[in-house]
């Protein structure tokens, strides 16, 4: 993790840095409201009725227990994108961090995907609540873990590039936002990969975020899993991607007090 | 060894500035200067810099000398683009406030982010927070978001910090000017106090009086290059002479109307950008005064104004020569003072009110200059323009009368 940060920060003072900044932006974003720390909660649940009326009372897409299907998706994608648009303007919104000399920006752009990871954190107890009652909850749960490290790796990977690009090309958080909403179509979150003609399937076989859903759905609800050479696929693609990032960041970085 | 050192150091920016940091800004802006190599615009060229543990190095020179700039570098904040930076590691930089604090958030959550932020870990940044809050002496407002704070309490609550931080290099821009006078002087002893523990200080401010009496050594900027550096002291005193003739290059030729006694380029200087248009001498009951007895109650008037556009925080200088021998007797500036004019659009009076005068009687002369806020030349200046006869019965010899009585004690 060392040469995670410019200037000498350990693993253990960067944890302390992403910790704290988190803390600080949840803080400042629930302090003024009334419902507070129950809003991003509130938020899912809202577009998952939304979701289940539309697409089980409107249009039958006939998926077994639609309700949990759908909130899986729902919760993983939700923080791909909230973690992602953040990081995009990460950067540009922490002038005062990146100015200070013996601050790693890195830690930034990381800083906005933990934010959404607590909205991850409180919707779980309510999908396993749901998972209990259906009577999916098996011992593949256990796997949950690995998935969202995994998840958390690809998202590393964007939240770098993003991020640093942005500081140069104003352009990219727009471009991001036009990127997400595809994405959205593009990721089995409220439909099944199962209902995909044939010839779109490599699509879905080539976006790590749609290998991801399934697996999520995989371990919970007991769909069937995504191919091994498609998980395995996965799981390089966000490594590549997490060096990658890093990599740009880390060059672009110095220059980034002169563009702010 | 701490110490920072700038070697041969050249600073480039992109022509553009922000907002063509967009595709179309790109296209219609950034190519076509790139085209015809006219992107770069040199800030700084072979600047070379060395200051030791303990050491302080001061830099002075006009705005947009460059000065910031070579702050920003030595803090590690941007690469150079030619030259090589050192700096100690636990470098601390309060360069401007816009780079320290969230305006939304409290003033005790900004301190702890700030600690954070500079190595410490969280709980041992929880444990110095009061020590910074006692500094800073923002007990009371330690819950109050950082948007409701003056900027003398943002200083105040940067130098709690950087109390705390103990940096072995410490690097200030300008700032400290707006403290009240008692917590500079509290700075000034925490700095002294860090120096002597083998802090490297480097400070860049207008104010040579600061500069003269903190820093062993200082460098003049001038248009991105050292222009003169070495003992602080005379390098202050280099700069000086040259504002002088920068005042004397930029008084236009003597044209048609003159307002009273004074005459271009004979008593009165300066680029006329901003003008004086009225000095008045009143006495204690407000009448004007030519004349007053030595110990007596004296307001000095003026009515200063800008006609061609606002210029900023210019900075007003009375003095007085006694005319036989054209000594100081006594010479202040709104500067040396810390009285801020702010942005001077339009007419504004400034008063230097003396309690009581005590001059010795004789003839006197005043002169009264308005300057531009970095000392880099006058607006205007008008040169013992104002005669000032002080009167009494006293045979004492010198310069001033203070207060005094004699006792015999036997």
């Amino acid at each position: 993790m060392a040469p995670l940060a410019t200037t000498a920060v350990g693993p253990g003072q960067f944890y302390e840095l992403v910790a704290h900044l988190a803390r600080r932006e949840l803080n400042a974003q629930h302090r003024w409201t009334v419902l507070g720390w129950a809003w991003p909660l509130t938020r899912q649940l809202a577009q998952l009725a939304v979701l289940v009326f539309v697409f089980s009372k409107l249009f039958d897409f006939n998926i077994d227990n639609y309700g949990v299907f759908v909130f899986t998706g729902l919760i993983a994608f939700s923080w791909f994108t909230s973690g992602v648009q953040g990081a995009a303007h990460s950067v540009l919104s922490q002038r005062h961090l990146v100015f200070q000399p013996r601050f790693p920006s890195a830690v930034v752009p990381i800083v906005a995907i933990a934010v959404p990871l607590v909205d991850v954190l409180m919707a779980l107890p309510v999908l396993l609540a749901m998972l209990v009652v259906s009577g999916d909850l098996g011992p593949t749960a256990l796997l949950l873990p690995a998935l969202l490290a995994m998840q958390l790796l690809l998202m590393c990977g964007f939240a770098w590039i993003c991020a640093a690009t942005s500081v140069y090309l104003r352009d990219v958080p727009q471009i991001v936002l036009v990127a997400l909403t595809l994405l959205w179509y593009m990721t089995p979150v409220f439909y099944s990969v199962s209902q995909v003609p044939e010839r779109y399937q490599w699509v879905y076989d080539i976006n790590p975020l749609a290998t991801l859903i399934e697996s999520y759905r995989a371990v919970l609800i007991g769909t069937p899993s995504p191919g091994a050479p498609e998980i395995a696929g996965a799981c390089a693609f966000a490594l590549v991607l997490a060096a990658a990032g890093l990599w740009l960041f880390r060059r672009l970085e110095p220059g980034f007090v002169d563009e702010l | 060894m701490s110490s920072i050192s700038l070697d041969g150091v050249w600073k480039s920016y992109p022509r553009w500035s922000a907002g063509t940091r967009t595709l179309r800004g790109i296209v219609t802006q950034r190519l076509p200067m790139v085209a015809r190599g006219k992107d770069r615009r040199w800030v700084l060229s072979d600047v070379s810099l060395r200051a030791g543990p303990g050491e302080s190095v001061g830099l002075i020179g006009p705005n947009g000398a460059g000065k910031s700039t070579l702050l920003r570098l030595a803090a590690g904040l941007g690469r150079p683009t030619r030259g090589t930076v050192e700096r100690p590691d636990s470098t601390a930089a309060v360069l401007n406030f816009d780079s320290w604090f969230d305006g939304e958030l409290t003033g005790r959550e900004n301190a702890v982010t700030a600690l954070v932020v500079n190595g410490w870990r969280r709980a041992q940044a929880k444990s110095l927070l009061p020590a910074v809050l006692e500094f800073a002496e923002l007990e009371d407002f330690a819950d109050a978001p950082v948007r409701t704070y003056s900027e003398g309490m943002k200083l105040r609550l940067a130098f709690g910090v950087v109390a705390q931080l103990r940096p072995a290099a410490l690097l200030i821009d300008e700032v400290i000017a707006v403290g009240d006078l008692r917590f500079q002087a509290k700075c000034m002893e925490r700095i002294q106090d860090l120096r002597e523990n083998g802090t490297t200080l480097l400070v860049a401010s207008h104010d040579l009086d600061y500069i003269v009496d903190n820093c062993d050594h200082a460098l003049w900027i001038q248009a991105g290059t050292v222009r003169v550096s070495g003992d602080a002291a005379t390098v202050a005193d280099e700069y000086r002479r040259a504002m002088q003739s920068a005042t004397l290059d930029r008084t236009p030729a003597p044209g048609g109307s003159q307002s009273g006694d004074l005459e271009l380029r004979r008593n009165r200087y300066g680029s006329q950008e901003a003008t004086i248009d009225a000095v008045a001498l009143r006495d204690r009951a407000g009448e004007a005064a030519l004349e007053i007895s030595t110990g007596a109650e004296l307001t000095i008037a003026l009515t200063v104004s800008s006609r061609n556009g606002p210029v900023s925080n210019p900075i007003v200088g009375i003095t007085i020569h006694r005319v036989s021998d054209g000594v100081i007797c006594y010479e202040s500036s709104t500067e040396s003072d810390h009285v801020r004019l702010g942005t001077l659009d339009g007419e504004l009076r400034v008063e230097l009110q003396f309690d009581r005068l005590d001059l010795l009687p004789g003839e006197y002369r005043l002169d009264a200059g308005l300057y531009r806020a970095d000392w880099e030349f006058a607006y205007d200046f008008h040169w013992q323009a104002y005669p000032l006869r002080v009167v009494g019965s006293q045979h004492d010899k010198g310069i001033f009368r203070p207060p005094h009585r004699w006792e015999v004690v036997r």
